[in-house]
């Protein structure tokens, strides 16, 4: 007969087994959760990578400017929204525009390391470039927030950046007469207000879209637009140097978001998904395009070069739980590199001047 | 003898748990779910196979429902069973344009 105290024991020790077997991946029970069962691996059919025009194939340029069904392009609005842009008077000081972050003369950045905000105080982030913008699928470096629209009021708001309140530019812009007609063509029956005045910026920031650059003539098929050194460049990007993981398609992104061991405290995407140990230190995987005029580099602006870069990638980085998978040293001749180098600037186009609109008074 | 028992039980149920016949399959090609939506039974296994060339990071944070594989390794399947009734939307932290729901039905 045994003693309470040895059934106790014994039923210690199945709880423990019981968990021991969770632990080793037989099953893991989570308190109001799914229940996740052991990983297998599993013998998968990996397409054999093709020949250099299969992988030109993945990077044609989109014919047309993708805009949201409940915001499509009118040219009124896209104007609008360009007038707005360049208008300092968004920001509480009257001396900041989205243009002072987001400049055409530095491939729609601002060329800094770091963006200077209200009272010029350092932000702790790089301006992200707005080329490209309309094809994101989710933005700022840590993508806490899911449209451009949303985008275009969160620096505006921001005590750190434009520090203005919404009521207050209200009130503003109804104190210069020539936006209300302005606001009344582009949106017939809603006027002036928050949503409109995003909804304008947001249409005018999807026009900004990277030229045809080099890279797009060989892609096209003219074997003379870019150089030998440039094409081994591109064979790297896609192979040995595994860029194209994250760097993808036309844009060179897939909007993933990655640590890749850059030795910031800066947790990124891992503010928005704590639990997920591989979201902290992530941040968003910037497109290429008008990549040399982008520069200094990555989310906290550390790298001066293209060549910097590349030699982090080669490095790998900081290892840390959080690292990409991806990310391993990539034992980089000194060839591949100043191939990449010479690949990634045909990404950059012969940007044409864009005229700073006349403003409403 | 009861002991032996009651460890045999321990460790058919600690098997029997994560070895619910699969009957949905999700593939991870090209950075995207095979499909957008799919119904399941409470219980009832959804496989979440990593059949492209990168690491992915499928998770939800539907309540009730929450799980997270962590970061899965091409070439790796793992099952995913739901308690709650309801839908769940599934990403993968990595990719934010994989999205998916799965409809768990009683």
């Amino acid at each position: 007969m045994p003693t309470q105290g040895s059934h106790r024991s014994r039923l210690l020790v199945a709880t423990v087994a019981s968990t021991a077997l969770g632990v080793l991946g037989f099953a893991t029970i989570g308190h109001g959760a799914a229940v996740v069962g052991e990983s297998r691996k599993v013998e998968i059919t990996q397409k054999a990578p093709g020949g250099v025009d299969a992988l030109k194939a993945l990077y044609r340029r989109p014919a047309t400017i993708p805009f949201p069904k409940d915001n499509p392009f009118t040219p009124e609005k896209a104007a609008l929204g360009k007038k707005l842009y360049f208008d300092t008077r968004l920001s509480v000081t009257s001396a900041q525009s989205c243009a002072s972050c987001h400049s055409p003369g530095f491939g729609w950045g601002d060329g800094l390391a770091v963006g200077v905000g209200h009272g010029m105080a350092k932000l702790g982030r790089r301006s992200p470039t707005v080329v490209n913008a309309a094809w994101s699928a989710i933005y700022m470096w840590d993508g806490r927030l899911p449209t451009l629209e949303d985008q275009a009021l969160g620096p505006i708001q921001s005590p750190g950046e434009m520090n203005m309140k919404l009521d207050q530019l209200m009130a503003r812009l109804a104190s210069i007469p020539e936006y209300k007609p302005m606001f009344d063509a582009a949106f017939p029956g809603e006027g002036m207000k928050p949503k409109t005045l995003a909804q304008a910026i947001a249409t005018y920031e999807r026009t900004v879209v990277s030229e045809r650059a080099p890279f797009d003539a060989w892609i096209d098929g003219n074997e003379k637009a870019i150089s030998e050194e440039a094409k081994r460049g591109f064979t790297v990007f896609n192979g040995k140097a595994q860029c194209a993981a994250c760097h993808e398609g036309w844009n060179f992104t897939n909007e993933g978001f990655q640590d890749i061991g850059l030795p910031s405290k800066d947790i990124g995407r891992g503010e928005y998904l704590p639990g997920v140990i591989k979201m902290q230190h992530a941040f968003k995987t910037p497109g290429l395009r008008e990549i040399t005029r982008r520069g200094p580099y990555m989310h906290d602006g550390s790298l001066p070069t293209l060549e910097a870069v590349i030699d982090h990638y080669d490095h790998a980085g900081v290892e840390r739980p959080s690292r990409s998978d991806l990310m391993h040293p990539l034992d980089l001749s000194a060839q591949d590199k100043a191939d990449l180098v010479a690949f990634l600037k045909t990404l950059t186009s012969e940007l044409g001047p864009t005229a700073v609109p006349v403003l409403p008074r | 003898m009861r002991t032996i028992a009651l460890f045999a039980c321990v460790i058919v149920a600690g098997f029997s748990v994560g070895a619910y016949a699969a009957t949905e399959i999700v593939h991870q090609q090209g950075r995207a779910f095979s499909a957008e939506s799919i119904t399941v039974k409470k219980g009832e296994a959804v496989t979440f196979l990593n059949d492209d060339t990168v690491p992915h990071n499928i998770m939800s944070a539907s309540k009730g429902n929450e799980f997270n594989l962590g970061s899965q390794a091409p070439g790796t399947s793992t099952d995913v069973s739901f308690k709650e009734a309801g839908d769940v939307q599934v990403i993968c932290a990595i990719h934010p344009r994989m999205k998916m729901m799965v409809k768990v039905i009683d």
